[in-house]
């Protein structure tokens, strides 16, 4: 499903399947010129699941924008298969914080408004969005409408709709960020068996560190003004994505400190407590 | 704005799975409608004590009774239902033709910022001028018949629809139209799946304003050059000092007005059968 990506006039050899080379982007808010995003380098291999963390303002939903093809208006290159991103396409996918499903159309209706383009036939689209639905444990719901569902149900839908064209790459722009602690728990598991059992290519961005440990193959951390990469973490299969793990917490506290959230922060809170008690 | 209103317009439902929606409407517009008749019974009742009394001079406003007789008699020799014919008809086809080109010029006045900078202005200075203002102009071009009531009721139909519809057009969260951009959704795709079905209240808004404008039209219209019609009876019963006449005729335009009305409601309401309840 290439078709809407341009293609390249350069040839390239090996190629990565997501490659952001040297990416800024400059926005003009009130006349002046705000840099959100400077020099980004960045590459994502076919089936990596890379996790983006930062504090709000570094520029990590805006880099999501760009790789979704819904603004070309930046310097640098950014490159699916080679081939530049110059619009929106079926390829890419994205959820976003808040579910965006059409509240005049059934659950069913929403997920195959992403068929729309698609080409298949009505039996094909039909059983795709059948299966996908059963993906997300909502077959119960497809002729519901998106007001008569929950915060975390509605979000599943849109889980379902992002991934039911089969994309090459699932953007997921805090998908979970607006849902209770609980549903939050749950969706992550859920999630990481979906993308694990497509086999799709996914780019969380997200603010909530054991999430980004917890789903992530990788961790970049983004600092903000202007916006640009401070470190990539590797998450090692030492790290069990076991979130009591001593592995796990001590990588999310390495994150943690990057973000600037460090240690002695919370030690200096907790020897408050300890004093006011 | 995006994110914002997304956010707002995915705030309710948190609690409600299941349940279809469809029968809780019916008995609140019960209600709604025996409130609604509680005001013109009581106007009815003094109206009626009134007369009774004598504290009213038949030749100033006739007693009910008489109102009633001369609309009973109306419908039995034939008169008045032929009026209300003739005129149903012109307000139905000025109405009908005014509110589809209505709809059209305004979705695409909404869409196209272009074509908005080309006409909205004359528009905007063209839809200030009364309706009867238009008159004389086109009484010369298509003659005084069964066009020039088309016209001039099509045409003060045709301003709130495109008003209205544009507005809703242009007001389509841009949460939905970046939607439309990620799935790659086709010109046609984006009217019909989002744009639509996002200005159907607005829509409908255009679409009452422009039926009550047309019967108002339908009125004035009849008046001025006219033989039948329940306008027409107006001026006629006026002229004869047969105020009952006159009363009849307001009648039948308020019951019309009202029917067709509640139709529109109807009709939306089942577009908009999604919502989770109906609001106001």
């Amino acid at each position: 499903m290439s078709g809407p990506v341009a293609i390249s006039a350069k040839g390239r050899g090996k190629s990565h399947a997501l490659e952001i080379t040297d990416v800024s982007k400059k926005f003009s808010v009130a006349g002046r010129q705000v840099q959100a995003l400077s020099h980004i380098h960045l590459a994502v291999d076919e089936g990596e699941f890379v996790s983006i963390v930062g504090s709000s303002g570094c520029g990590k939903s805006t880099l999501l924008r760009l790789v979704l093809g819904l603004d070309t208006d930046y310097d640098g290159d950014i490159r699916v298969d080679g081939h530049r991103v110059e619009r929106p396409g079926l390829d890419r996918s994205i959820v976003f914080q808040e579910h965006r499903l059409l509240p005049w159309l059934n659950v069913e209706a929403n997920v195959a408004a992403a068929l729309r383009q698609s080409g298949l036939s009505a039996a094909e689209r039909g059983e795709l969005v059948r299966d996908h639905l059963h993906l997300v444990g909502l077959d119960q719901f497809a002729k519901a409408h998106p007001a008569q569902l929950s915060g975390g149900m509605a979000q599943r839908v849109a889980i379902a709709r992002a991934l039911v064209t089969k994309p090459r790459f699932l953007l997921l722009d805090e998908p979970l960020g607006a849902l209770d602690a609980l549903t939050r728990l749950r969706l992550q598991d859920e999630l990481q068996r979906i993308v694990r059992h497509e086999g799709t290519t996914a780019v969380l961005v997200t603010h909530d560190v054991d999430e980004a440990v917890y789903l992530g193959d990788r961790i970049v951390i983004m600092h903000p003004h202007p916006g640009r990469i401070a470190t990539v973490l590797p998450v090692t299969a030492a790290v069990s994505r076991d979130r009591s793990d001593p592995n796990f917490i001590r990588l999310r506290d390495e994150v943690l400190s990057w973000l600037g959230v460090s240690r002695t922060g919370n030690d200096a809170g907790a020897e408050l407590a300890r004093r006011s008690a | 704005m995006g994110a914002g209103q997304a956010t707002a317009l995915s705030g309710h439902g948190d609690s409600t799975a299941g349940a279809a929606p469809t029968h809780r409407r019916i008995f609140p517009a019960a209600g709604a409608l025996a409130l609604g008749l509680v005001v013109p019974l009581g106007l009815l009742t003094a109206w009626t004590v009134a007369a009774l009394l004598g504290q009213l001079p038949e030749q100033i406003l006739p007693p009910p009774w008489i109102v009633f007789d001369t609309l009973l008699e109306g419908i039995q020799d034939g008169s008045l239902l032929s009026s209300t014919v003739t005129s149903l008809k012109r307000v139905a086809e000025g109405f009908a033709a005014g509110a589809l080109v209505g709809l059209v010029f305004g979705t695409a006045v909404g869409l196209s910022k272009t074509l908005r900078e080309f006409v909205d202005p004359l528009f905007l200075a063209l839809s200030q001028v009364p309706t009867l203002g238009w008159m004389p102009i086109v009484i010369l071009i298509v003659g005084i018949d069964e066009g020039l009531k088309i016209i001039v009721i099509g045409w003060s139909a045709f301003i709130p629809v495109v008003l209205n519809t544009s507005q809703g057009v242009r007001d389509v969260p841009e949460a939905y139209v970046e939607l439309g951009r990620v799935l790659s959704f086709s010109r046609w795709s984006k009217l019909t799946m989002i744009v639509l079905p996002s200005a159907i209240p607005s829509i409908f808004t255009g679409l009452r304003e422009g039926l009550a404008n047309g019967w108002q039209t339908l009125v004035a219209v009849e008046l001025i050059a006219s033989f039948e019609g329940l306008g027409y009876l107006m001026a006629y019963g006026r002229q004869l000092f047969q105020l009952e006449l006159v009363l009849s005729a307001m009648i039948v335009v308020g019951l019309i007005g009202l029917a067709f009305h509640g139709l529109l409601t109807l009709t939306e309401n089942h577009l908009q059968r999604w919502r989770p309840e109906t609001p106001r």
